[in-house]
C-alpha cells in the first residue's frame, strides 16, 4: 500500500535527522502521540478502511507501528550511550607533574661507589680541597723536584692560606691520596677508608680532561693485607659497579706511593671485549689505579712497615661516569645543561 | 719511546711478532699505545729512565719472555783507552758526578742508509753522521752524548761550572738564553758552551766545516737537570733522560760505542785517549729480600728459582743470605731503593694475573662516615625531594663574576698559575656558578630552571661548605592553570626547606647594599630573630649580573645561599624526639589589621608572640592586600591564630580574651587598625 510506504520513508528520513534525545522525542510525538501521531493515525483508519483492504492495511500498519517504536528505541539506546557523562574528564590529557628533582650523575656515580664500599665495612671521610704540600706530595713519597709531580700539574694558590696549628694550605689538591695521610696521622690500624672529593689540575678542557674533576681514594691498612686482597676487593668492587660478573686484569704500573703499583683495566663494555674506538682496539679500559702502599708513605705516618701493609686505590669519577652513562666528552657533566641532567636514572 | 722491533732484536732473539711482543711488555708494565709498522710506541713511566734505551727495552722484554740478552754496545775491547785528556778538563760544581770526554777527527757527510733509517723509525731527523751518532747511541743505550766543534772552544778547555750572573748563551735551537746561578753549564776558557744535560750551544755546533770533535759523555744531578730545564722552560731528549737520573757507569760505555760507530760508518776516529774524571765512583747499591716478604705483599710466594730467574734476567745479582736473598741493583735501576721495590719487579715479570683474588679480614666495624658526609647527603635529599636539580660547577671562576660576592675591602683567594683567565680564583660564592649554569639553559629552550649545588665556597681564611640554589620561570605549568612566575617566595620556602632538614626554622631580616641582590628584595638568614649574624641570604638577583649572561632584563631570577657548616653546628645539640600529638582541639581566630606597608610580617609576629598566652601554638599570614579600602601605603594583613591546651579543651571566652590582647598590643606597638570587624 502507497500511503504505508510513503508514511515509513517520511519517519525514517526523521529520524535520521534526530541528533539528540529531545529530537528524537519529537519524532516519537509526531507519529506516535496518542493525538496526531502520523501512524497513530494509520492505525485508527483500519477501521474506515474498505472491508477487502482491511486485512492487508491492519497487517502493514501494524507492522510499521512495530517497526517506528522499535527504531526509535534503538535511536535513543545509542544516543544515550554517548551522551557526554556529568563530571567526566578527559584522562587523556597531562597530569600535573610535580616538580622533579634529580642528583647530578656525578654525584650518582659517587655515591654508588660509596655505597659498595660503606658495605665492605669502609668509612667515608673528607678532607679540605686546599692542601699542603706536604699532605699533598711529600708524605705520599713525592719529595720536592720529584719527577713525579710532572704528572700532576699543580694549581697553587697565590697566597697561602693560614691554619691554626697546621702547615699553611698553598695548593689546590691534584688528588685526594691526601686524606691517605691525614686519617693515618690521626688513626691507627685497622683502616678501611674511602675518601671522595673533587681535585684540581692544571690540565687543559678537552673531551677527556677538566681542570677540576671527582676522585675516590681507598686505602685499607692492617697486618696481612696482600695484593691479592687488593685484587679480590676490586674485582668485588667492578662487579658490583657494573651489575654483574665483569672481566678484569691488573697491569703493574707506577705510582710514587705505592709499591708494587698496577691500574686494573675492566673489558670494554662497548665492544665486548673484542675491541672497539672507545677502547683503542685494546678490548680493555682503565678504570683505577692502585697498589700496596709504598713503606715511604707509612714511615711519614710512623706506622710500623714491618707489621703493616695496605693497599690504596684512586679511580675518577667522571670516567666511570662516561662508562655508565654512554657519554663522550667530559665537559658535558660541567654544563649543567637541564636537557642533559634530566635524563639521568640512577 | 719509540721502539722498532728489528732493533730490538739486536739484542733479543725474539721471534715474536710486534703484537705479542706489546701484550708481553704491557704485561709486565710498559704499556704500547701504538704498533706501526713494527715500531712500538712504549709508554716509559717516569722512574724508568733506563727503559727509555732501545737495550732497557730489550732487558725487559728478555725477562718478559725468559730469553737471554745480548752484551751491551760499548762493552768489550775499548776503541780508544783510558787516558788523560788532550784537551784540560775540570768539574768545578757537584752537580756533575762524571765528566768523560774523548776527541776524534771528522769527515763529517751524510750517514749510512742503515743507521738514518733507524732513525727516521723512531721519528728522529737524520742531519750529519757525528750527530746522527751521537743520537743513535742515545737511543740505544739511554746515554745523552754532545758533540761540540773543538776548533770553536777557547782554550781549548772545558770546564763544568755554574753559570755567572747575567751570562747568556745561544743554544742549538737558535734561542738567546739568559743563565742564572742555579744553573750548570759546560765552559771554555771564556764563557758558556752548554747548558749541562740540557742543550749544547749554537757556536761550538758541530757544522759540515767541522774536522776535529771532543765528545762529551757525562753524569749531571737530576735535580739540577730538571730545575734548569724549568726555568728556561727547554725540554729536550737529553734532560727528560738526566732529570730522571742517567747511568754513572754508563758515560766510558758511550764514548767506546760512539767511537766505534763513527769508525765502522767512516766518519771518523779517536784522536786521543778517552778522559775520565768520576770524584767518586758509585757503589753498588744493595737491597735485601725476604722470601717471607714476598708473600706477604703478593699474598702469594713464589719458587726461589722464580725469583732467581727474574731478577737475574734483569741484571741484579743476587747473594743468599739467611731469609732470602742479598741483591746487588744495578747502577741503572735507579728506582730501585728498598725491598718493596724488589718485591714489586718478582711481582710484575712473575704475572699479576698469578696471584689469587682473596678478600681482606674485617678485624671492626667501620665508623660513621664523616660527619660533612652525612651532612651534604641530607641537605641534598631535602633540596632534591622540593624539585630542584643537582648541578655541579667549576670551583674557580673570573675575577670579574667573583667581585660582587666578596666583601668590601677584601679580595677573592686567587690561584698564582691559572689555566686562564676564566679560572683566575677561588669562588667567594656558588652562585657565579649556577648563574652561569641556569644561563646555559635559558639560553637554549629552557624556560624554567631550578638548580642547586653543594660544594666549597672560598675566602682568606680558607675554605666552607656551602648550599647555594638558584631560579627562575614558573611553577609547573599545566595547562588548567595559567602560568605562574617563580618568585622571591618560592627561593625563601627553599631556605625553609633547608633549616627544616636540620631540625632548624631560619629567620629572615630584609638586607640591603649586597651587590648581587635586587634592591627591597633581599633576606638575611639568622638561626633566631636577636642574631647578629646571618648564616646565608635569599634574594632576587641583580639584574645587571643576570643581563650580564646574556639574559633580557624581564628575567627575574632568584637564589640563596647557605653556610653548611653553621647550619650543622646549630642543629648539633637538636632533640630529634618527636612531639606527642595534641589530645585537645584547638581554637581558630582569624584577625586582619591595617598597618605601615614597611612594617616586616616578622615584627607583627614578634607582638603577637610577646603578648599571647601560652595556649597560642602558632601564627599563620594567609592574605596580605593593597588597594580599595586600604590607604595608600598601608597594607591589610590577614593572621590565623591557633590557641590550644595540652591538659584541657580551651573556652571561647578565655580565647576571645587573649585576642583583644594581642589585638590591643598591635594598635598600640604599631599603630595597627583593625579592618572590617
Amino acid at each position: 500500500m502507497r500511503i504505508v510506504d510513503e508514511l515509513r520513508e517520511e519517519f525514517r528520513t526523521a529520524l535520521a535527522g534526530a541528533r539528540t534525545i529531545a529530537e528524537v522525542d519529537a519524532v516519537r510525538d509526531r507519529f506516535l502521540s496518542r493525538g496526531q501521531g502520523r501512524v497513530t493515525a494509520l492505525v485508527k483508519s483500519i477501521a474506515s478502511a474498505p472491508p477487502e483492504d482491511r486485512r492487508t492495511l491492519g497487517a502493514l500498519a501494524n507492522g510499521l507501528k512495530q517497526e517506528v517504536e522499535d527504531q526509535l528505541a534503538s535511536r535513543a539506546t545509542e544516543l544515550q550511550a554517548t551522551a557526554p557523562i556529568a563530571g567526566a574528564v578527559d584522562v587523556t590529557l597531562p597530569g600535573r607533574v610535580p616538580g622533579l628533582g634529580r642528583r647530578h650523575p656525578l654525584t650518582l656515580v659517587r655515591e654508588r661507589v660509596e655505597d659498595i664500599f660503606q658495605s665492605m665495612g669502609y668509612q667515608v671521610i673528607e678532607g679540605p680541597e686546599l692542601e699542603d704540600d706536604w699532605h699533598n706530595f711529600e708524605a705520599l713519597n713525592m719529595p720536592p723536584e720529584h719527577p713525579a709531580r710532572d704528572m700532576q700539574d699543580t694549581l697553587y694558590l697565590a697566597e697561602p692560606v693560614k691554619v691554626a696549628g697546621a702547615r699553611p694550605r698553598t695548593l689546590l689538591r691534584t688528588h685526594t691520596s691526601g686524606m691517605q695521610i691525614r686519617h693515618m696521622e690521626s688513626h691507627q690500624p685497622p683502616v678501611r677508608i674511602v675518601a671522595p672529593g673533587r681535585v684540581y689540575r692544571r690540565d687543559n678542557i678537552d673531551a677527556t680532561h677538566t681542570p677540576m674533576f671527582t676522585q675516590v681514594e681507598g686505602l685499607v691498612v692492617d697486618e696481612g693485607i696482600s695484593l691479592g686482597d687488593l685484587k679480590g676487593t676490586l674485582q668485588a668492587f667492578a662487579d658490583r659497579f657494573f651489575d654483574g660478573k665483569v672481566r678484569t686484569r691488573f697491569r703493574p704500573s707506577f705510582f710514587p706511593y705505592t709499591e708494587p703499583s698496577a691500574e686494573l683495566d675492566v673489558e670494554c663494555q662497548g665492544c665486548g671485549g673484542k675491541g672497539c674506538p672507545l677502547c683503542k682496539q685494546t678490548g680493555w679500559i682503565e678504570i683505577l689505579g692502585c697498589g700496596m702502599v709504598h713503606p715511604a708513605v707509612f714511615e711519614a705516618v710512623r706506622y710500623d712497615t714491618e707489621k703493616y701493609t695496605g693497599f690504596a686505590f684512586g679511580m675518577g669519577i667522571e670516567r666511570l661516569a662516561l662508562r655508565l652513562y654512554g657519554v663522550d666528552d667530559i665537559r658535558m657533566f660541567y654544563e649543567n645543561d637541564i636537557r642533559f641532567l634530566s635524563q639521568v636514572t640512577a | 719511546m719509540k721502539l722498532p722491533l728489528l732493533w730490538l732484536r739486536d739484542y733479543v732473539d725474539i721471534a715474536a711478532n710486534a703484537k705479542q711482543v706489546a701484550a708481553r711488555l704491557s704485561g709486565c708494565g710498559f704499556d704500547v699505545a701504538s704498533i706501526e709498522d713494527d715500531v712500538l710506541d712504549v709508554d716509559v713511566w717516569a722512574n724508568r729512565p733506563d727503559a727509555l734505551s732501545v737495550y732497557g727495552l730489550a732487558r725487559e722484554a728478555a725477562a718478559a719472555f725468559d730469553l737471554p740478552l745480548k752484551a751491551a754496545p760499548g762493552e768489550g775491547a775499548p776503541v780508544a783507552p783510558v787516558g788523560a785528556s788532550t784537551i784540560p778538563v775540570s768539574i768545578g760544581d757537584a752537580g756533575c758526578g762524571r765528566y768523560a770526554m774523548a776527541t776524534a777527527d771528522v769527515q763529517i757527510g751524510h750517514s749510512p742508509p742503515w743507521l738514518a733509517e733507524r732513525l727516521a723509525a723512531v721519528g728522529v731527523r737524520p742531519i750529519n753522521n757525528v750527530v746522527d751518532i751521537s743520537n743513535y747511541v742515545m737511543l740505544e743505550m739511554g746515554h745523552p752524548m754532545h758533540a761540540f766543534d773543538v776548533t770553536c772552544l777557547k782554550g781549548p778547555e772545558i770546564h763544568v761550572r755554574r753559570a755567572r750572573p747575567g751570562e747568556k748563551l745561544t743554544t742549538l735551537d737558535g734561542q738567546a738564553r739568559q743563565l742564572d746561578e742555579t744553573m750548570l753549564v759546560i765552559a771554555d776558557h771564556d764563557a758558556a758552551v752548554a747548558i749541562a744535560g740540557v742543550m749544547g750551544g749554537k757556536d761550538s755546533e758541530v757544522s759540515s766545516k767541522t774536522t776535529r770533535i771532543a765528545i762529551e759523555s757525562a753524569w749531571f744531578h737530576p735535580a739540577t737537570v730538571r730545575s734548569t730545564s724549568k726555568r728556561l722552560g727547554l725540554k729536550t731528549e737529553a734532560s727528560a733522560r738526566f732529570e730522571r737520573g742517567a747511568d754513572l757507569t754508563a758515560p766510558v760505555r758511550a764514548l767506546q760505542r760512539m767511537l766505534a760507530l763513527l769508525k765502522s760508518c767512516g766518519a771518523g776516529q779517536a784522536s786521543g785517549p778517552v778522559a775520565d774524571i768520576y770524584p767518586r765512583p758509585a757503589a753498588t747499591k744493595q737491597v735485601p729480600l725476604r722470601r717471607d716478604r714476598i708473600a706477604r705483599l703478593l699474598g702469594q710466594s713464589v719458587p726461589d728459582a722464580d725469583v732467581t730467574r727474574i731478577l737475574t734476567r734483569l741484571a741484579f745479582r743476587l747473594n743468599a743470605a739467611p731469609e732470602g736473598w742479598t741483591v746487588d741493583v744495578p747502577p741503572f735501576r735507579v728506582d730501585i731503593t728498598r725491598e718493596a721495590d724488589l718485591v714489586e719487579e718478582v711481582g710484575r715479570h712473575w704475572g699479576f694475573d698469578r696471584i689469587p683474588a682473596t678478600f681482606p679480614v674485617v678485624r671492626a666495624a667501620s665508623p660513621q662516615p664523616s660527619p660533612g658526609v652525612l651532612r651534604d647527603r641530607r641537605v641534598r635529599q631535602a633540596l632534591v625531594g622540593a624539585g630542584l636539580q643537582e648541578a655541579v660547577t667549576f670551583t674557580f671562576i673570573q675575577a670579574d663574576a667573583a667581585a660582587p660576592f666578596v666583601p668590601e675591602g677584601r679580595s677573592p683567594l686567587a690561584i698564582a698559575n691559572p689555566l686562564s683567565e676564566k679560572f683566575a680564583v677561588l669562588r667567594p660564592s656558588l652562585l657565579p656558578g649556577l648563574l652561569d649554569s641556569l644561563a646555559h639553559s635559558r639560553r637554549r629552550e629552557t624556560d624554567t630552571v631550578r638548580l642547586f649545588e653543594i660544594g666549597a665556597t672560598f675566602d682568606q681564611s680558607g675554605e666552607r661548605a656551602a648550599a647555594g640554589w638558584i631560579l627562575t620561570g614558573s611553577r609547573a605549568a599545566h595547562w588548567s592553570e595559567r602560568d605562574s612566575p617563580l618568585d622571591f617566595f618560592d627561593a625563601s620556602g627553599l631556605a625553609a626547606v633547608l633549616g627544616g632538614s636540620f631540625g632548624i626554622s631560619l629567620h629572615l631580616r630584609p638586607l640591603d647594599g649586597r651587590p648581587w641582590l635586587a634592591r627591597g628584595r633581599g633576606a638575611a638568614l639568622v638561626l633566631g630573630d636577636g642574631d647578629a649574624a646571618s648564616v646565608g641570604w635569599v634574594g632576587e638577583i641583580q639584574t645587571g649580573l643576570v643581563q650580564a649572561r646574556g639574559l633580557t632584563a624581564a628575567e627575574q631570577v632568584f637564589g640563596g645561599e647557605v653556610d653548611l657548616e653553621a647550619l650543622a653546628a646549630a642543629a648539633r645539640d637538636r632533640s630529634s624526639a618527636i612531639q606527642p600529638l595534641p589530645r585537645f582541639p584547638s581554637i581558630v581566630r582569624d584577625v586582619s589589621i591595617v598597618i605601615d606597608e614597611r612594617l616586616p610580617a616578622a615584627e607583627v609576629r614578634g607582638t603577637i608572640s610577646a603578648n599571647a598566652p601560652s595556649t597560642l601554638a602558632s601564627i599563620r599570614e594567609f592574605d596580605r592586600y593593597r588597594g580599595q579600602g586600604v590607604p595608600a601605603g598601608q597594607v591589610s594583613l590577614s593572621l590565623r591564630l591557633t590557641f590550644r591546651d595540652a591538659e584541657r579543651t580551651l573556652t571561647d571566652s578565655e580565647v576571645q580574651q587573649a585576642v583583644s590582647r594581642i589585638v590591643r598590643a598591635l594598635e598600640e606597638r604599631h599603630g595597627a587598625r583593625l579592618r572590617g570587624g
